[in-house]
């Protein structure tokens, strides 16, 4: 039992070196951030007037714009790929297999892959995906394709592929989470009460998962939104995403045209977060079971 | 095997609710439910007695399709439903903590299963309404499950489960989850509410008083087998095996080998001395048989006259008090327990301490002649 009340001194001190870490590390540097993206004039110091220009000529500029669409789009493609794959691989772990040891091994064969950064994983795909990479030998050698398919390395569909296969757990965890909190007595009572098992699922599982579902979402939609890594390695000089775009301008020096993107990706984000707590109340998540 | 292969070839009788036909479930090594019959007639309130693990609640699970058996066979109303999945069943299930949808209204999961049953928007909004009412859990109807009592949570569940009418409810503990203070009064609900309804009730307890007091048909389980089964009386009276004399309250068990026969009566040697039993009718207990007896605490007396042939000597050990009963542990130095119950407000007789004769009539005496169907 804790003997420390909520908003009490000592509950208010225990919480100040998180405080202080989420400060330095989070808040200062989103706030530098906003500050250096509204610099105007010709020097680069903090001297500078405060103005909209940077993102005046960033949405002035048709390319840029197009750009942002192709990113939403491509998120918006990546959750629903996710979200279905990943309820798919949730529902099969805690329904269908029944030994806890091989649940447990499985979850292990998808989670351990995660050991590794992002980065490496993303590389990791480019011998699949080449010309003469691992897919290509194996359809050329089933007969599937006489000549390789340049489609998987270095476009589109290949960066979908390897992200696919990045943040599935993603938005599968949450739903194991979630599917393993309800009750089976609560399906078997719908079975009683007539249900079909697809109503069953309709009904009962599905909305009770719901929360898991949304979280998951969130999870691949921050994560799709501000990979820059697997889109250069898997994309090459090809395609770009926002998050690109930010690193582009940063690595040619254009500093606030890089923290205008930096700012819209974030409030992008924000928006998303906040559309999502609004079909779900995660905050309440639990508290009626 | 002696795989009982469904015996169907005998003709369903529709009169009855329920017939399960030598039912078995196993699960690997373990026997849940081995060899289980049971017959309920239309609208008999039958409970399913037993210690837990004892396979009560796997054959209530068999009847609602949420098992099935890996032998025998299962009708409803006459009708042979043993593969049939548990929603095209004539059931209805209470489980034992209610099992009530988190995310539903009150409203909304009372009609849950009229919505199944596609009937009309209309006609559902009005059971639900007639339904609450019934079980005074109106004001309840835009409340969720969460933030309900434990009683409020009970009446939902019942009321879920009634609205569809089904043939058969099966209750799962169904009171095992409320304040003690509520359940005498929940039970006399649920009988009466059985009564007016006309469904059969299969309800599973390891509680004997409710069992006892429900119960037209109760049926005692041990080890996924039925030990016995009849109303609470023969039950109480003549329990057919030491498991169930031994579980019943009130019971002394006794367990010897017999010495002697006579045309009327048996004499049985135990560690306790010497007892004699009328003979039983349905069976024939040969010289050398170890059997098992019971005689119910209430029976013995301290009073002894010349017609109390059994006899034994022991010494008091405890005296409780319960306002009706006086009852008595004896204990004797071969290791046999004996209650000894006094009714009524006399001053006590017998001291802890105390060693004193007992006795009872040889017709009080139960043998228990085994498993009876």
């Amino acid at each position: 039992m804790s003997t420390i009340r909520v908003r009490s001194p000592a509950s208010y001190w225990l919480a100040v070196p998180a405080a202080v870490w989420m400060l330095g590390v989070v808040v200062v540097p989103i706030v530098l951030l906003v500050w250096v993206s509204f610099w105007g004039g010709r020097t680069f110091s903090p001297a500078s007037p405060l103005t909209f220009d940077n993102y005046a000529r960033f949405f002035a500029n048709q390319t840029y714009i197009k750009l942002a669409g192709t990113t939403v789009l491509h998120t918006m493609t990546l959750m629903a790929v996710t979200g279905v794959l990943g309820y798919c691989i949730a529902y099969f772990l805690v329904m269908k297999v029944k030994s806890p040891a091989w649940r447990l091994a499985l979850f292990l064969a998808f989670i351990i892959p995660f050991w590794t950064s992002t980065l490496i994983r993303a590389i990791a795909w480019v011998p699949f995906l080449g010309v003469n990479g691992v897919i290509n030998q194996l359809l050329m050698s089933i007969g599937a394709t006489r000549s390789p398919i340049e489609a998987f390395l270095y476009s589109h569909t290949g960066i979908t592929m390897a992200q696919v296969s990045l943040y599935t757990m993603m938005a599968a965890g949450p739903v194991v989470y979630m599917l393993s909190s309800i009750a089976p007595q609560l399906r078997e009572a719908a079975m009683t009460l007539k249900a079909t098992p697809f109503t069953v699922f309709r009904r009962i599982t599905f909305p009770l998962t719901l929360p898991g579902v949304v979280i998951g979402q969130v999870l691949v939609f921050l994560n799709v939104m501000s990979d820059f890594a697997t889109v250069a390695t898997i994309g090459g000089n090809k395609h770009a995403l926002l998050s690109n775009l930010v690193l582009l301008f940063y690595e040619s020096s254009q500093i606030r045209a890089a923290s205008v993107v930096a700012v819209l990706l974030m409030i992008c984000m924000l928006v998303g977060v906040v559309i999502a707590l609004r079909v779900v109340d995660v905050r309440r998540l639990g508290a009626e079971r | 095997m002696d795989s009982l292969a469904t015996p169907l070839e005998v003709v369903a009788r529709p009169q009855l609710d329920l017939e399960l036909r030598g039912i078995r479930k196993r699960y690997g090594d373990f026997t849940a439910v081995d060899d289980v019959s049971l017959q309920v007639a239309k609208g008999q309130f039958v409970c399913l007695l037993g210690p837990s693990g004892c396979g009560k609640t796997t054959t209530l699970r068999c009847v609602a399709g949420l098992e099935e058996p890996d032998d025998g066979g299962i009708l409803i109303g006459g009708k042979e439903v043993t593969k049939d999945p548990p929603w095209q069943r004539d059931i209805a299930m209470m489980f034992q903590d209610f099992a009530l949808f988190p995310h539903m209204t009150v409203a909304r999961q009372v009609g849950f299963g009229l919505e199944m049953l596609k009937k009309p928007k209309a006609e559902i909004a009005r059971r639900v309404q007639e339904v609450l009412k019934a079980f005074e859990i109106s004001p309840l109807a835009d409340r969720k499950p969460g933030s309900l009592s434990g009683g409020q949570r009970q009446r939902v569940a019942l009321a879920r489960a009634m609205i569809t009418e089904p043939r058969i409810l099966l209750l799962d503990e169904p009171i095992g989850a409320l304040d003690y203070s509520l359940r005498e009064t929940v039970m006399l609900e649920l009988k009466m509410l059985q009564q007016r309804t006309g469904i059969s009730f299969i309800w599973v307890t390891h509680d004997q008083n409710e069992a006892f007091s429900l119960g037209d048909l109760v049926v005692v389980m041990n080890h996924a087998k039925i030990e016995q089964q009849g109303t609470a009386e023969e039950i109480l009276q003549r329990p057919a095996t030491a498991f169930v004399a031994g579980f019943v309250q009130g019971n002394n068990v006794f367990h010897g080998r017999i010495t002697g026969t006579s045309p009327d009566a048996l004499q049985v040697e135990t560690s306790a001395g010497r007892f004699y039993l009328p003979r039983p009718v349905r069976c024939t207990p040969m010289l050398g048989d170890a059997v098992s007896f019971s005689v119910r605490a209430e029976r013995i007396t301290d009073s002894l006259s010349d017609r109390h042939a059994n006899r034994l000597s022991a010494r008091c050990t405890a005296v409780e008090y319960f306002g009706s009963v006086r009852r008595h542990i004896f204990e004797r130095p071969d290791g046999q327990v004996l209650k000894y119950d006094q009714f009524g407000a006399y001053a006590a007789r017998i001291a802890p301490g105390q060693t004193v004769q007992l006795g009872w009539l040889v017709e009080e005496t139960v043998l228990h002649t085994g498993a009876v169907a």
